[in-house]
């Protein structure tokens, strides 16, 4: 029963936190790639929400800003490694 | 001449296994069927199967299957073991709720694994080192964790981690007992852990792209199954009970 609550509540509270998600697009595509809260506290960047496999990297800039940095995301490529045979 | 072995692994009672067994006769001769059994070794002598192995793994029950890093090792091995001396070239491994919805279900995965050139397809396949995948970030907090694929891979890329769900997945017999082979250094999660193995045993591994909508770790499609049909699914996941429900309908 302890767990069932436990479970509506999160189910609850991730409900609210994607109304106020940011669509998360791809650095490199420019694709949607997922949607997550983003939340900085103590140090860290918070991630609610998310629910495809996503990197983070600064993201390279063509013009150089000494007040500004972007934190960007990306996905992998669909796995696509060819056959390697042992050694 | 290709022969595929359906490996279906399951812990529910005997009544429900028999159910499984009815529903896959359409889809494979008896000879092709084998029951996995992880369920309470008393129940075991109860299943009318005319193949079935008991594995008593504790890691294969799990009930927080990630956190407790589910392991189908040991399923795996004795699938292996119980192939050998017979003549399967392919295995499909599906769990008891991983049901079927095509006569020619083996057919179709062959012609996918040519299709595809690979040794292995998997539902869910995504590549996720260096993400925030939660069962990647669950492992790579062990220091052991990418050690282990820097010392095991025969890749180049060393890093590469892979993910699936491992409810259903269809390999060539080299493929898979190869990894029936493996022993895990350290407990890890089979949907990590098995696609990478193979990848880094230099096996191509690829995603069954079809139909993946209706292959979910959550809910239960029981009342789904002929929507599922009719869009042309192959197989469909999760279907807890196939009690009331026949073989073409739904």
């Amino acid at each position: 029963m302890k767990n069932f609550l436990l479970l509506k509540i999160r189910a609850l509270g991730l409900a609210v936190a994607r109304l106020f998600a940011s669509d998360l697009t791809d650095v490199r595509t420019g694709e949607k790639i997922g949607r997550a809260l983003l939340l900085p506290w103590r140090g860290k960047i918070h991630v609610i929400g998310l629910e495809e496999a996503v990197k983070v990297a600064f993201v390279p800039q063509t013009r150089l800003t000494f007040w500004k940095q972007e934190i960007g995301f990306s996905a992998h490529p669909v796995p696509d490694f060819p056959h390697e045979p042992r050694p | 001449m290709s022969r595929v072995l359906n490996a279906v692994l399951t812990h529910v009672p005997p009544g429900e296994i028999a159910r499984s067994v009815a529903w896959w006769s359409h889809v494979a001769p008896a000879d092709s069927l084998l029951i996995v059994h992880g369920g309470p070794e008393a129940e075991f002598g109860a299943i009318q199967s005319a193949n079935k192995v008991h594995v008593p793994a504790a890691r294969l029950r799990t009930t927080d299957h990630p956190r407790e890093r589910q392991s189908y090792t040991e399923a795996y091995a004795a699938v292996s073991e119980w192939m050998c001396g017979r003549d399967f070239s392919h295995v499909y491994f599906a769990e008891f709720d991983h049901v079927p919805l095509v006569a020619d279900l083996n057919e179709r995965l062959l012609g996918r694994l040519a299709a595809e050139r690979a040794d292995m397809l998997c539902h869910g396949l995504r590549r996720v080192d260096d993400t925030g995948w939660h069962h990647y970030l669950y492992h790579c907090q062990d220091p052991r964790f990418h050690r282990h694929w820097e010392t095991a891979s025969v890749r180049e890329d060393r890093r590469v981690v892979l993910s699936m769900l491992g409810t259903g997945a269809f390999w060539t017999r080299q493929a898979f007992d190869a990894v029936a082979r493996g022993r895990e250094p350290f407990p890890m999660y089979h949907e990590i852990y098995l696609p990478t193995l193979a990848h880094h045993l230099g096996y191509r591994v690829r995603g069954m792209a079809d139909g993946e909508h209706w292959v979910s770790n959550l809910g239960d499609f029981r009342g789904r199954i002929r929507k599922a049909r009719n869009e042309g699914a192959w197989t469909i996941h999760p279907v807890k009970s196939l009690a009331g429900l026949r073989w073409g309908g739904g």
